[in-house]
């Protein structure tokens, strides 16, 4: 629908503040393109339509809003495809968490992973990425809502701080990662990033509070040999568990379990899983190893 | 916002700490419900984030800009929720109207606080306002507001025109700016604008 400037100015007031029918809305924007003359009355009443939203006496929103808003923009700062890192190229898609409830002794099948087709592979690395975001979106969810029950903001910048220290990391050149998953009908999760030099950050949300000496003790385990302490940590009412290890030796894969065990003192598991993955620096078999 | 550009988490940081109230404030408003109004300001923080290099310094505030998209999509939440349509799919209209109309007062914008701004809606006639405060809080069209008042539609577009007019030299009144075009009569914002005449009043 075609319309001249004259129609343009009668219709302005319902423009600037797009109470216009459809149609009308396209018929003015149609002419706004074309339209080599000024429209003065555009500018001045669309001036005034943007003060109208500034009458409201100010609300304070949730504290949460805000981790929520930051974690969001980081994730999508990560997201862009020019944040793409070197590990994202050569590292292999996260294989499946695997479902392990007890150590026992057995290694992994010999497969190596086919090359896949480039398509797959993009798409593969896009679910990675959706896991990540969708991971500390989650994860920041939470932290916000602890936050407005405990009102305590301090911890909360904590977590999200920690929160940010693995998501940094996984853009390190040469980090390789794994969203760690529970059991079925478990609740828990989160990341763990290990980077070429060994060091590795961990973060893990919907924990229950540790009492006590309890702990939630780290279980490494690389390229199939034994299993050895990685490290301990003690989870609050805010349900976030973060940990830091160092020198862990290099190998083809990292396999993690996180235990909830009675004190830091235990020389194996004993304590249910809480979550699991593996770390796959070198391409997984095609099939999930059993351990 | 060049730092928001540039991909700066303090940048956004910076701007969510000095606007958030009013972006919360504009949510609520539209959508009367808070988990809503979170999730309305959250959205519009990150579509600031994702767009802030397309943003124009000459076309407006931040504030400005950051309401608009504020505006925008809580009204889209809420037409979705009543009956499923959206605004303009973003693809096709990716910036809200406000976004491509400059301030008309960038100097005076400074000098208004929202208690200045309310007293000017304030002193509008109570059918002006309603008609101006329907389509921009609660997102209805101009035919909308004519079903819903039972007015005929010339005019609610009269009405809005000539309160949008009378609200502009209100702000410019609080703010003591000139707006160009001679001084007020006093009778009729619309009779000092050569643009603005009144339609179907009555």
């Amino acid at each position: 629908m075609a319309i001249a400037c004259d129609r343009v100015r009668d219709l302005a007031p319902g423009f600037v503040l797009g109470a216009l029918d459809p149609a009308e809305m396209a018929a003015v924007r149609e002419h706004l393109r074309s339209c080599s003359r000024r429209h003065p009355e555009l500018h001045e009443l669309g001036g005034v339509v943007s003060y109208i939203g500034g009458s409201l006496s100010p609300v304070e929103p949730p504290a949460r809003l805000k981790a929520a808003v930051l974690a969001a923009a980081q994730a999508d700062l990560r997201a862009r495809p020019g944040r793409k890192t070197v590990s994202d190229e050569v590292a292999p898609a996260v294989p499946e968490a695997v479902p392990v409830l007890a150590v026992v002794e057995g290694g992994r099948s010999a497969g190596i992973m086919s090359l896949a087709p480039a398509r797959a592979s993009r798409i593969r690395r896009a679910g990675v990425w959706v896991t990540r975001i969708a991971a500390a979106v989650a994860i920041v969810g939470l932290v916000g809502y602890a936050v407005v029950l405990q009102g305590d903001l301090t911890r909360a910048h904590t977590a999200l701080d920690n929160t940010a220290k693995v998501y940094n990391s996984i853009g390190q050149p040469g980090a390789h990662s794994v969203v760690l998953t529970p059991p079925t009908g478990q609740k828990g999760a989160g990341d763990a990033v290990l980077l070429p030099s060994g060091h590795v950050y961990l973060n893990l949300h919907s924990l229950d509070a540790t009492t006590g000496d309890e702990v939630y003790m780290v279980w490494l385990r690389a390229d199939g040999g034994a299993v050895t302490k990685g490290g301990w940590f003690t989870v609050d009412d805010l349900g976030e568990g973060y940990l830091e290890m160092d020198n862990v030796p290099p190998s083809d894969s990292l396999w993690l379990m996180v235990c909830e065990e009675p004190n830091s003192g235990v020389g194996e598991p004993t304590g249910p899983v809480i979550v699991t993955g593996t770390i796959w620096v070198y391409p997984p078999p095609t099939t999930a190893p059993t351990f | 916002m060049r730092q928001v550009a540039a991909g700066e988490i303090g940048g956004l940081e910076n701007l969510y700490d000095r606007y958030h109230a009013a972006a919360y404030a504009l949510a609520l408003r539209i959508t009367t419900e808070s988990a809503l109004a979170e999730d309305v300001v959250q959205d519009s923080f990150l579509g600031l984030w994702r767009n802030a290099g397309r943003y124009a310094e000459e076309k407006g505030s931040v504030k400005g800009w950051l309401l608009a998209i504020v505006r925008h999509r809580a009204i889209d939440s809420m037409r979705r929720r009543r009956n499923g349509t959206t605004i303009a799919d973003e693809t096709d209209e990716p910036l809200p109207i406000a976004l491509t109309l400059p301030d008309v007062w960038p100097e005076v914008s400074g000098r208004l606080d929202a208690e200045q701004v309310r007293c000017a809606l304030q002193a509008l006639p109570e059918a002006q306002r309603e008609a101006i405060e329907m389509a921009y809080f609660d997102g209805l069209t101009q035919r909308e507001i004519a079903a819903k008042t039972g007015a005929p539609l010339g005019t609610v577009k009269s009405r809005m025109r000539l309160g949008l007019v009378s609200l502009r030299r209100g702000l410019m009144d609080i703010a003591g700016g000139s707006d160009g075009v001679g001084p007020a009569d006093g009778a009729s914002g619309a009779a000092t604008l050569p643009w603005a005449r009144p339609e179907g009043e009555g």
